[in-house]
């Protein structure tokens, strides 16, 4: 029975550099959190993020207790103050703090961001894996919705839906995600197809487990590491379209303060301040890339796949 | 006895890794003759493809800290990077492991066959491609001429292996280094490239430097056999000799865990028992020496160095250089 | 013939997505229409007759449907419809702007692919050198820079901040100078700000995509293969690398063919350029159905266009790529 060519198949144990110490088995999410922890900078950026998010809930307290300015507070003899004592980053053309709206600001463009995040997410993740799960013409008739949506020029369909709403945090939130959730129903769905190919969901389903309680208990968890990694990718270019939203006028409107309608008045003086035009873009870059930096150290993550 | 073609002096390579350093190459000597085909045998990380690769100077990042090439007189370790480029490709040719990612997707396999003529001989895109089609119908392509414009991804991977050959043929070169040639490969298509290789080797007399983990292919291959552990030479000699009489436990080891022919079929066959070595942080004594069936307390404290055993061969092993056989369970 | 096949399923799909477009758009607009007449504002007197005749004139009177499908009857004839706000054909106004969006929007993408693909090369084969690392923070900070600010901020500097000082100046509005412009080096100046804000994401998205597919191309068997047969290093990574290395960039840019319309609207409405998005974005404000449906409609066609050209393009670059 053993002949030469089993000889030839014989392989000898393969092991070498890459055997390193031996690690202790851990679970995936535990391995993910102690590479993000691991990462300082992501770590970093991500606190920062939370430290904007705390500042911008508490923005009455620190309209009340800190720069003792209201937003919309009109002071026509304090007009384009230069940063100083009286106002610390300056004043606008109405004599409004600046500081202060950028303090209220925050809660707009991260309020709308993570509020379109969630609701991409979840419109997203339902549609993609009834997609994903049941297949056939359900799969048909959903992905060319997908197609359809995502066809459009996201910025026209913005443009549309702002006229229609009559824009505030909500309504912009519905608006910025009616795009967002078809790239998430897409990578919901590619990721079911995969997970439904595994024995565990035909073991699931041959105990008799019924379709909700095989999505839910067994298909989640398993598309849930692509969901958090787009979800923290997603935070920055949701400022960044809100805030042109809200530069256009397309957005939340003056007199409520938003980082992107600061500027769009802004523009109007340049020569007198430029101050106007610097501070908003600043806050809008930092928070950007803040979040940027922190869904990056999420995907590496948890996604080893994906590191670039 | 002639000057040999490729003599590999007291190689070192290391690799700098986060851990620290690994002496992938560690004091390699041995010879390559004219015409012959010599083996290389050993686990993955044992370090016979580095040595591959730094006799090409394709170690990269690894460094060679030690040690000389010479071939044709000159140390390849010394020369210019312009110098050795020209020795690659003309002088010395190598195919990989898979043939699957060794060639380029996007151009068509007589281009990227015929590429060492244009790059060495000066030819025009013409007639390398003509000298690829001929050469690509030498090594068993059918419809040779065809075939060259399909691109890889159309060839099989035998196929493809045979036109990685057939690449390192066109310019005639005294050294094919093969790393691993048919490892990828399905059974029967193995034998055929490794017929091929010894098809090559008479016909083109090119010196073959064979590098494989499976000793069933060196023995119908190499009259010569080097075999590495830990990035020395264990044992090294005559093929047939090292097979009929190992004089190192490790290579004893390997043998045993070969099923044979002419084996009592009530034997079983033994596995080598331990893991393999840790490259970073190696057992002192003889690298072996954890895992001897053999070893005595020199083992663990003192390097044995390649010594002469028995008539033919060599081995670094306290135990046989004392005069031991190795035998028994 | 495979590739006739398959052209013809793209096309079929394609057909599914343009009237669904059409449909949200229109879907979208409707909801808008209410009793709004264009120009109304204008002239507060007019009485509810009239005001019935305007709508009915306009057409807007008419049920969704009805409307729906006399505009696709339209365009089927090639007929995009009249504006609702000055009467002149929607194609005239698309026609009109298309120069100067395709001036701005093609010169930023080129600008982008050559110098995004120099750093993106650049990076890879320096990986973890101090260029590197200094491209990365670059390309890493331009992809949080809000265009509009950007924007603003160049305006501020070169337009605003030289001419308070009496130096020359770069124009911050519009595509050439009203008065005697219209000139090469009149439009150059203009072109210079929209051109550089929007080439700046380009290269900031771009050169890192470069950056990590050379990476890995580098790192392939095929490259060893190359360095094998004894070629110089500029032979291996230019030939046998960036070739590879830049098929999965054609996707990338095939699909910035849209941007040609969409993609610089926030550029074009900073800058003042007469450009397709700033039409858009101007007549939307206005309620002018008819323009905002045709500008949609080019603008999705540009994208299913670019799709399938870059799909197209991919094949031919990447031979493994067969159409089944």
């Amino acid at each position: 029975m053993i002949g030469p060519s089993r000889v030839a198949e014989l392989d000898m144990p393969s092991a070498g550099i890459e055997t390193g110490g031996s690690r202790p088995a851990q679970s995936y999410w535990n391995e993910s959190w102690e590479r993000l922890r691991a990462n300082r900078i992501g770590v970093g950026a991500g606190a920062l993020i939370l430290v904007f998010a705390a500042i911008a809930i508490m923005a009455p307290l620190v309209s009340a207790f800190i720069t003792h300015y209201q937003p919309q507070t009109i002071n026509l003899d304090q007009t384009f103050a230069k940063p100083g004592s009286v106002h610390w980053l300056g004043s606008d053309e109405l004599g409004r703090d600046t500081l202060t709206r950028l303090v209220w600001g925050a809660r707009v463009s991260l309020g709308v961001a993570f509020l379109t995040v969630a609701i991409s997410l979840t419109v997203g993740t339902s549609v993609g894996m009834l997609a994903g799960y049941y297949g056939g013409w359900i799969d048909d008739v959903l992905m060319r919705l997908v197609d359809t949506v995502l066809a459009i020029p996201a910025i026209f369909l913005f443009i549309l839906m702002s006229i229609l709403f009559r824009p505030n945090p909500f309504t912009l939130a519905v608006i910025v995600a009616s795009v967002g959730w078809g790239a998430v129903a897409r990578l919901v769905r590619g990721e079911v197809l995969s997970v439904k190919q595994r024995d565990f969901v035909l073991a699931t389903r041959s105990i008799g487990a019924r379709d909700t309680r095989l999505m839910a208990r067994h298909l989640l968890p398993n598309v849930l590491p692509v969901l958090i990694v787009a979800a923290s990718l997603g935070v920055g270019q949701i400022i960044l379209v809100e805030a042109a939203l809200d530069f256009l006028g397309l957005g939340i409107q003056p007199p409520t303060a938003s980082w992107g309608n600061m500027l769009t008045n802004a523009e109007s003086y340049f020569f007198r301040s430029g101050w106007l035009v610097a501070l908003p873009g600043v806050t809008i870059f930092t928070t950007v890339l803040a979040s940027n930096i922190f869904g990056n150290a999420v995907r590496d993550a948890f996604d080893p796949r994906l590191k670039s | 006895m002639t000057q040999p073609l490729l003599e590999v002096q007291d190689l070192h390579t290391v690799f700098s890794t986060k851990e620290g350093q690994v002496k992938a190459v560690d004091g390699v000597s041995f010879e390559l003759n004219a015409g012959e085909t010599l083996g290389i045998v050993g686990e993955s990380g044992c370090g016979k493809s580095v040595t591959a690769m730094s006799i090409m100077r394709l170690q990269r990042p690894g460094r060679i800290v030690g040690g000389k090439v010479m071939f044709k007189g000159q140390d390849l370790t010394r020369i210019s990077e312009y110098e050795m480029r020209e020795i690659r490709g003309r002088e010395m040719a190598m195919i990989f492991q898979d043939p699957m990612t060794s060639l380029n997707p996007v151009y068509r396999v007589g281009w990227q066959v015929g590429e060492p003529t244009r790059l060495h001989n000066g030819w025009d895109a013409k007639k390398a491609f003509s000298s690829a089609v001929s050469m690509l119908g030498r090594v068993g392509i059918p419809s040779a001429a065809s075939r060259a414009r399909d691109y890889p991804h159309q060839f099989s991977g035998g196929m493809r292996q045979r036109a990685m050959i057939a690449m390192g043929l066109t310019t005639t070169p005294h050294v094919l280094i093969a790393d691993e040639p048919t490892t990828a490969l399905d059974v029967t298509i193995q034998a055929q490239i490794l017929d091929l290789l010894r098809h090559v080797n008479r016909e083109f007399g090119t010196a073959t430097i064979l590098i494989t983990h499976n000793l069933g292919v060196v023995a119908g291959m190499c009259q010569r056999l080097i075999v590495m552990y830990a990035g020395k030479i264990v044992e090294a000699g005559p093929t047939r000799d090292v097979f009929a009489h190992p004089k190192h436990p490790y290579t004893w080891s390997l043998l045993r865990s070969i099923p044979r022919l002419d084996a009592d079929i009530h034997e079983p066959l033994k596995p080598i028992e331990g893991l393999p070595p840790n490259l970073i942080d190696l057992p002192g004594g003889c690298s072996f020496h954890p895992r001897c069936a053999f070893r005595v307390d020199k083992c663990s404290h003192d390097v044995p160095a390649l010594l002469r055993v028995g008539e033919s061969q060599q081995a670094a092993c306290w135990v046989t250089q004392s005069g031991t056989e190795l035998k028994g369970a | 013939m495979i590739l006739a096949k398959y052209l013809a399923r793209r096309f079929f799909a394609s057909v599914i997505v343009v009237l669904g477009v059409t449909l949200i758009t229109l879907l979208l607009m409707d909801r808008t229409r209410g009793t709004y007449v264009p120009g109304i504002d204008l002239n507060p007197s007019l009485r509810p007759e009239d005001i019935a005749r305007l709508r009915a004139n306009l057409g807007l009177d008419r049920p969704f449907y009805i409307w729906y499908l006399t505009w696709i009857w339209g365009v089927l004839h090639g007929d995009f419809g009249r504006s609702m706000i000055d009467g002149s054909t929607v194609m005239s106004h698309i026609l009109d702007r298309l120069p100067n969006t395709i001036e701005l929007t093609a010169t930023a993408i080129l600008v982008g692919i050559l110098i995004s693909i120099p750093v993106g090369v650049v990076s890879a084969l320096r990986r973890g050198s101090k260029t590197d690392h200094t491209l990365t923070v670059v390309s890493v900070a331009g992809f949080a820079v809000p265009q509009f600010w950007l924007g603003l901020m160049l305006i501020l500097i070169f337009s605003v901040t030289l001419e308070q000082h009496g130096l020359p100046w770069l124009p911050s509005s519009g595509a050439y100078s009203a008065y005697n412009g219209g000139d090469l080096l009149d439009r150059l100046l203009h072109l210079i700000m929209p051109a550089t804000v929007l080439s700046f994401f380009y290269v900031s998205t771009w050169s890192r995509f470069i950056r990590s597919s050379m990476l890995e191309v580098l790192s392939q068997d095929y490259i060893r293969t190359a360095r094998a047969k004894g070629m110089s290093e500029r032979r291996v990574v230019y030939l046998h690398g960036l070739r590879n290395a830049l098929i999965p960039l054609i996707t990338l840019i095939g699909l910035e063919l849209p941007g040609l319309v969409s993609g610089g609207l926030v550029v074009e409405v900073v800058f003042g350029w007469p450009g397709i998005g700033k039409l858009a974005f101007e007549r939307a404000l206005q309620y002018d159905y008819t323009t905002v449906m045709g500008v949609t409609f080019f603008a999705t066609m540009l994208v299913i266009a670019g799709n399938l050209l870059a799909d197209l393009l991919y094949g031919v670059l990447d031979p493994r790529i067969r159409y089944g």
